[in-house]
């Protein structure tokens, strides 16, 4: 056992530059995923409130379609799937463009709960006291629906940080990719990938637990059995 | 158009394999997810072992925080330089199972907490054993409760084990791309993998809601 430790102290010098750097594309890569998931949520919920039905179908279909297809198979349609149709990304866009697209949907969830969790009485209060449209959805609406928001959203980022991982199939030099790089190069692959394991969780980790903190804030004390 | 038909059919029935495995990979680590999610999710909530509550809570959180990729490549190529050597599709089943363990154990475990202290209280006291309260009374009430996670895990394996490629196990993403190195109808070959995805999570996910819909009108 204290080999199987040693090896790691051993080598340090080594991976651990390496994959810190790596740790930098996949946390640039999932950051630029989240942000465009987040713009796309948004554009979304607003179709999903627009009076058109066709909008609102559209919207609907987009949710369902993503939800249902495994992100493996978009990343890799939109890398190797367009050069044909004459469109050309390379592989960190590819993954940039798949992980919003697919967190797009999440989000979107997400908002669409949150402004729907706010009580009408709210909103028609606000109004009747005589704030403007756009005023009773920034300083009544929106602080409260945030509230329920954050913490789902907060879920959504980690996971697209793990997603993110995939992108080591379509040739972006991520912690993944680097990882399985170093494993052929130093023929130690359960330190390595155990290595890299950790390197996600360090980010993941206290995310999580910030959600969690979050969420609990906001619930309110029923007497449950997780309590006694 | 009826040749591209026919390239479409050729496609489709040779990713049609590589479903069978998916099926296969997704129903493995299914079961193992379940029975193990289930009694972590009892033990964590009952025991009064603070040592053993601390680690389930450790693997649920490793497990959870770190890609699913990572945990099949220490199981796939970790293992097999220690001279365990499994198969892809072994691995695969093995990976997905200890992740959905964690997820399942999180699922039910807040399901339990969920539930009010008198059910539990009220079953002891009209004299029924922690067993038969557990069995009864408690684990009904929690499947309800847990019902819609159930299913939004059940149809997020089916698409995971789409990962399993990385790891050469045969199923539908391994022989997609096979099929777009030998074929070269890239958009093709992707839209029938995505169709077949589809064709498998949506009876499942509507399995799920249908279930759930009657579950709700039996009450």
């Amino acid at each position: 056992m204290n080999t199987f430790f040693s090896v790691f102290l051993q080598y340090w010098p080594e991976w651990g530059p390496r994959l810190a750097e790596a740790a930098k594309v996949t946390a640039l890569l999932s950051s630029a995923g989240f942000a465009i998931a987040l713009l796309l949520g948004a554009l979304l919920v607003v179709l999903l409130r627009s009076s058109w039905p066709v909008l609102r179908l559209a919207a609907n279909g987009f949710i369902q379609a993503v939800r249902t297809v495994p992100l493996l198979a978009l990343l890799l349609a939109l890398y190797f799937g367009l050069p044909p149709l004459g469109l050309t990304l390379s592989g960190f866009w590819a993954g940039v463009i798949g992980l919003g697209l697919h967190g797009a949907a999440y989000v979107a969830e997400i908002l669409r709960g949150g402004l729907s969790a706010v009580h009408r009485g709210q909103r028609e209060a606000a109004l009747a006291v005589g704030l403007a449209p756009h005023q009773v959805f920034v300083q009544v609406v929106f602080p409260q629906a945030l509230r329920v928001m954050l913490p789902p959203l907060l879920n959504t980022y980690v996971a697209l940080l793990k997603d993110s991982s995939l992108c080591a199939l379509i040739a972006t030099d991520e912690l993944m990719l680097t990882a399985r790089a170093m494993s052929s190069e130093f023929f130690l692959p359960l330190h390595i990938f155990l290595l890299v394991g950790v390197f996600y969780f360090a980010i993941a980790f206290p995310l999580s637990m910030g959600s969690r903190l979050l969420a609990r804030r906001l619930s309110q004390g029923r007497k449950v059995m997780g309590a006694a | 158009m009826t040749p591209r038909l026919d390239v479409f059919g050729g496609i489709l029935a040779t990713l049609m394999a590589g479903a069978v495995t998916a099926a296969e990979v997704a129903a493995g680590a299914f079961a193992m997810a379940l029975a193990a999610g289930l009694l972590l999710a009892v033990l964590s909530t009952f025991a009064r072992s603070r040592a053993l509550q601390l680690a389930i809570a450790a693997y649920t959180e490793w497990m959870r925080n770190v890609p699913a990729l990572a945990h099949l490549f220490v199981i796939y190529f970790g293992l097999a330089a220690i001279g365990l050597r499994l198969s892809p599709k072994l691995a695969a089943i093995l990976g997905l199972g200890l992740v959905g363990a964690a997820v399942l154990c999180d699922v039910f475990a807040a399901a339990l907490r969920s539930l009010h202290v008198g059910q539990r209280e009220s079953a002891l006291s009209v004299g029924m054993t922690p067993w038969q309260t557990l069995r009864h009374v408690l684990l009904p009430q929690m499947l309800r409760l847990a019902w819609p996670s159930l299913g939004n895990y059940t149809s997020q394996l089916l698409k995971d084990t789409s990962i399993a490629s990385a790891i050469a196990a045969p199923e539908i993403m391994f022989f997609a791309r096979n099929l777009v190195t030998s074929t070269f109808e890239t958009t093709l070959v992707y839209v029938a993998a995505m169709l077949l995805y589809a064709l498998m999570v949506l009876p499942i996910s509507w399995g799920f809601a249908r279930l759930e819909h009657r579950m709700e009108h039996s009450r």
